[in-house]
């Protein structure tokens, strides 16, 4: 491996690399953010509030989840609980970034982490797999285009919502559910993913049926059963 | 309000801790065997639990709604016009039922 950070203008070279690449992934990430500050703006959140909520915790679907469970009056510690143990998985992303962050200053190392997303880290691993050099500042360039989209078009969507008149009646409540569903068909990753899903979805059905206590509950059950399963050893 | 800002404090600190978390245990975290396939695991295991918490509060015209919006999802992979296909056919089936 070539030694990190080289000359400034290597840095800089390879930043701007990372935000040309991602443009493609950023607009995407532009359509999802003006979705999800529909749904934002269905918990009474204002353009200002999203936006900022996307600059401090920059995670797509940890916020949709805790939107949803706000809105089902489920409860703070609830929503925050079932926000952040979706965004669990992002320790193996930045764990793998260790030998790229270490050795860097302080203030590099923090907004590297803070940065890292599904699509720049993927990005980053795909064009190192081209035989092209990705490192710290790649993955920043990237990180930089996702943020500031992200930041623009879910405070956009939550302030044009704003503005439309009460939403519920149209079945907008349903917005939520129909993101969940989108959202589990780009987790899908093969025919292993069928038993934890579906001992995750029974898991949950029957303690929310069963259970005299706040769905949430079942919710949290109902993941961790299935994540059980997927953890089992395998014969491989 | 303050609620918003709450859940905005919540999320982000808890969420900085992971990322930075990772960083910290490094090599530590393993990258393959149970812990990992669990990780990986989780988000779609606790969508699909969310998904059937929200349905079994819902009634015929959201479970005619969900199937609309798995057809458009599967389809398009688009997030607007599942969202869209959902809102319209719930709109719908409620006028209906």
């Amino acid at each position: 491996m070539p030694r990190k950070s080289p000359s400034p203008a290597a840095s800089l070279s390879q930043f701007r690399a990372g935000l040309r690449d991602i443009t493609p992934l950023s607009l995407g990430v532009a359509v999802y953010g003006l979705a999800f500050g529909l749904l934002a703006a269905q918990i009474g959140m204002d353009g200002l509030t999203t936006g900022l909520m996307g600059l401090f915790v920059f995670a797509g679907s940890s916020q949709i989840v805790a939107a949803e469970r706000m809105a089902a009056d489920a409860g703070l510690a609830v929503a925050i609980l079932a926000g952040l143990a979706l965004n669990l998985r992002i320790l193996l992303m930045t764990a793998s970034l260790h030998a790229e962050l270490a050795g860097r200053p302080w203030w590099q190392i923090l907004l590297g982490v803070h940065l890292t997303s599904d699509e720049n880290w993927a990005l980053m691993h795909a064009t190192r797999a081209s035989g092209r050099k990705a490192g710290y500042w790649y993955l920043l360039g990237g990180g930089t285009s996702l943020v500031v989209v992200w930041v623009l078009a879910t405070g956009a969507g939550a302030g044009f919502a704003g503005l439309l008149p009460d939403l519920t009646s149209l079945g907008v409540d349903f917005a939520f559910t129909a993101a969940f569903i989108l959202l589990a068909r780009n987790l899908w990753r093969g025919m292993g993913d069928l038993a934890p899903w579906a001992v995750s979805a029974t898991t949950a059905a029957v303690l929310a049926l069963v259970l005299p206590v706040d769905p949430s509950w079942a919710l949290i059950a109902g993941g961790l059963a299935g994540v059980v399963l997927a953890a089992r050893p395998r014969g491989d | 309000m303050t609620d918003h800002w709450l859940l905005i404090a919540g999320l982000a600190a808890g969420t900085f801790a992971i990322r930075f978390g990772g960083f910290l245990l490094g090599s530590t975290v393993p990258a393959s065997g149970p812990w990992a396939r669990a990780l990986k695991a989780l988000p779609g295991c606790l969508i699909c639990a969310l998904l059937a918490v929200i349905l079994v509060q819902g009634g015929p015209a959201e479970w005619f709604a969900a199937a609309i919006s798995l057809g458009v999802a599967l389809a398009t992979r688009s997030l607007p016009l599942t969202m869209l296909a959902g809102i319209a056919s719930v709109w719908l089936a409620r006028g209906l039922v």
